[in-house]
């Protein structure tokens, strides 16, 4: 079986590379790619003229909920929704039930996601720190890293005492694991539900500081520096984060950090009369967090994109600001703001895009993944874009489980319509079935 | 035309107007012993999901008053102890066809959700530290007569302004109607951010309180010392007592008003709550007609309306 992808714009970071031209996939590898590529004895031709074809995307971080939480999402809808995505590799979090704290768990993702009614995406297991993720006592790292976890955090529940973050990360620099930490400091969100700020004090919600989630990125940044542990900070929502961030970068400490969609789109008047789509972990923010955080997405000291995949229950959602979760799906819809937002706001090169939606994370996590070097991938990752595309996000034809957005209805500009996995695993009604050809 | 009640935030300086002008309408009505009982052909439903003595009183009094029923839902003995959600809560009496709802919650905007699927006008009668529009009210009528309007008044509200609902309602009905707001208290009882708050904030009570002519005492839940935000009723006391001392930095003439119930001996002394300045028995007398106003304004008087217009018509024809 050979494919080619015709003409269109070949975006790789990983080698720099952006150029016309076209790529050959030949069983469940790409062989070959460039302007001058053996290409007439094909099976099929995907037509790519003004479409951009790149690495596979790579999520850093998605809830499967499964075990425990099937009725926000499993692990067959979670990777079918990430395939229509756009994305080929994803980091599901620990926080299920039970949490994923031993290796039989791991095992279970890996058997689950590898299974044929899946999405056909690679799942990359995010192992619980700490037993239970209580906070207090370290699960059995390197057990869970043979098992195949590529990172360690507690996220949504972060280690509160230093001492046993800082062991955390002794550990986890003998086993060479990176560590992904949510950054917040409970004691000073105790019963919050949104930014502290002036829509706080108005709609009479408790406040969650800035201050929470500073003081914890400086305490990681600080202990990553001390022990050489590889720190990676998830979705960073502060123009004060983004500052510690960038002077541990330049002390030299191991730190990279991630920024979630809505961070970069919203502020926290968004939540207007109490509507819970605005209800994320950290906060929405304010305008002046935005400025900074596009500015820090432009020059690099925000490394990549990640969609903080988190879908609920209606039930949960409809529920009373204060009552309900914290999180939004992002999956599906991540590529068409990223593009809309950043992109062809000037934010980011077509390059500089794909490097935060798949170089960049699968370098952070050691993933192989985000390059279309041939051979360099277990299987051929590839997904094809078009970035002058108009839709309008529905959340009701997402493959999700969770329909809690911020999004849906929104007017966006750029989709991912193809995704290859091995071999297609993904085609948008979108994409315009005048440009596939089959030669069989 | 059927509407809810959940803040003052949202209302119109026209329609506080209305409801004041309603309010004095009605209690003229009933202290001269006339009926109005206007809305017999509706059934409110009481959802109080928080304790409150005085505001369901008040309320089932307006209800009294204006040929209202009411059906009483108490939250420990109703579903939500079992483990019911408030959106299905909500959802069931709507099918059990209340036609209203006067509801109060430990939840700021949890109105706002059972208007979203009720379907029918929500009174809001105090929702967590967001709102609490009725108290509003019968301070603003208390004030009006009083000092025979509210426009061009100081008022300062004091104490413990951060977890008040009443402090955020009277502030904007002040502010919509033209008085000058000041949020009078320490620092750690203050909202973070008062950027959207219509008040200009003092942390000292004498600079806060100067030339006012109404001061509105908060109540100070005791809770607060054991959160660690005062050292202790005492020094509290000390620093933001309304009392026989402190009232004479305000104005001769000025008010002294309290949502109730009163600490004595802290928010107030015996001397400024029972004193000529003391207006607190007017608010909670008020507070009946003010919520008449409110449940006439949520359920309007169209229906009647109606009805006149259709027989006129079958006259024409």
């Amino acid at each position: 079986m050979k494919t080619i992808l015709k003409n269109g714009r070949i975006l790789d970071p990983s080698q720099d590379l952006d150029m016309v031209g076209s790529l050959v996939l030949e069983d469940d590898q790409i062989v070959e790619y460039g302007n001058d590529v053996q290409a007439d004895d094909a099976d099929e031709v995907f037509d790519c003229t003004g479409l951009w074809i790149t690495p596979g995307l790579v999520d850093p971080h998605v809830h499967l909920r499964e075990p425990g939480h099937e009725y926000k999402e499993t692990i067959v809808t979670g990777t079918q929704a990430a395939a229509a995505g756009g994305f080929t590799t994803i980091c599901c979090m620990p926080n299920t039930d039970p949490p994923l704290d031993n290796p039989a768990l791991v095992d279970f993702i890996l058997d689950r996601s590898a299974s044929p009614e899946a999405g056909g995406v690679f799942v990359a297991p995010v192992g619980a720190i700490t037993r239970g993720m209580n906070g207090l006592h370290l699960s059995d790292l390197a057990a869970l890293k043979k098992a195949g976890i590529v990172a360690a955090s507690d996220e949504d529940f972060p280690i509160q005492n230093a001492s046993v973050m800082s062991n955390a990360m002794e550990f986890c620099v003998q086993l060479d694991l990176p560590v992904m930490a949510h950054c917040e400091d409970r004691s000073l969100t105790e019963d919050g539900s949104m930014n502290e700020g002036a829509v706080s004090s108005m709609l009479g919600l408790k406040g969650m500081p800035r201050s929470a989630e500073e003081i914890a990125v400086m305490r990681n940044c600080l202990l990553s520096l001390h022990t050489g542990c590889q720190l990676h900070i998830m979705r960073v929502s502060t123009w004060g984060a983004v500052e510690m961030i960038r002077q541990a970068k330049y002390l030299g400490a191991p730190v990279t950090c991630d920024v979630s969609p809505c961070h970069f789109v919203f502020t926290d008047e968004m939540v207007g009369e109490f509507d819970t789509n605005f209800k994320t972990l950290p906060p929405l923010r304010t305008q002046v967090d935005i400025d900074i955080l596009l500015q820090a997405l432009n020059d690099g000291t925000i490394d990549c994109i990640a969609s903080a995949h988190s879908p609920h229950a209606g039930h949960e959602v409809q529920a009373p600001f204060e009552e309900a979760p914290f999180g939004t799906v992002g999956i599906e819809s991540v590529v068409g703001v990223t593009l809309t937002y950043l992109t062809h706001a000037g934010i980011l090169t077509p390059l500089q895009t794909i490097d935060k939606l798949s170089t960049s994370p699968a370098r952070i996590l050691r993933l192989e993944a985000g390059t279309l070097k041939p051979g360099e991938t277990p299987v051929a990752q590839v997904t094809v874009i078009d970035p002058e595309l108009q839709w309008t996000f529905d959340v009701h034809k997402t493959f999700s489980k969770g329909k809690n957005t911020p999004f849906h209805g929104m007017s966006l500009k750029g989709k991912s319509v193809l995704t290859f996995c091995g071999s297609e695993i993904y085609r948008d009604a979108y994409f315009d079935e005048a440009r596939y050809q089959s030669l069989d | 035309m059927r509407r809810n009640l959940l803040g003052i935030r949202q209302l119109d300086p026209r329609d506080i107007e209305d409801l004041l002008a309603q309010a004095a309408d009605f209690k003229k009505l009933i202290i001269k012993g006339k009926s109005v009982q206007t809305l017999n052909r509706h059934v409110v439903g009481m959802l109080f999901f928080e304790n409150s003595t005085r505001t369901r009183v008040s309320f089932e009094q307006a209800a009294n008053y204006l040929g209202l029923r009411t059906a009483n839902f108490a939250s420990q003995a109703s579903s939500m102890t079992k483990g019911e959600t408030l959106k299905d809560t909500i959802l069931t009496l709507r099918y059990e066809r209340l036609n209203g709802l006067v509801m109060r919650h430990r939840q700021s905007g949890a109105p706002s959700l059972a208007a979203r699927y009720f379907g029918g006008p929500v009174l809001n009668a105090g929702d967590g530290q967001h709102e609490h529009p009725t108290q509003a009210l019968a301070d603003a009528l208390t004030i009006t007569e009083r000092k025979g309007g509210l426009k061009g008044l100081v008022v300062a509200i004091i104490g413990d302004v951060d977890h008040s609902r009443v402090a955020r309602s009277n502030a904007w009905l002040l502010s919509k109607v033209g008085a000058e707001v000041r949020f009078v208290g320490p620092r750690t009882l203050m909202p973070s951010h008062t950027g959207m708050l219509p008040g200009q904030v003092f942390y000292d009570l004498s600079a806060g309180i100067a030339d006012a002519d109404v001061l509105m005492c908060l109540r100070l839940q005791k809770e607060r010392m054991d959160s660690g935000l005062l050292s202790s009723v005492g020094e509290y006391a000390k620093l933001y007592q309304v009392n026989r001392d402190t009232v004479r930095l305000a104005k001769k003439d000025c008010l002294v008003m309290h949502p109730g119930p009163i600490n004595r001996g802290i928010e107030l002394d015996d001397v400024a709550a029972d004193s000529d300045y003391s207006a607190i028995s007017n608010q909670v007398e008020n507070g009946i007609f003010v919520r008449m106003a409110a449940l006439k304004y949520c359920f309007g008087d169209d229906e009647t309306k109606q009805t006149e217009k259709s027989s006129k018509g079958k006259a024409k024809a």
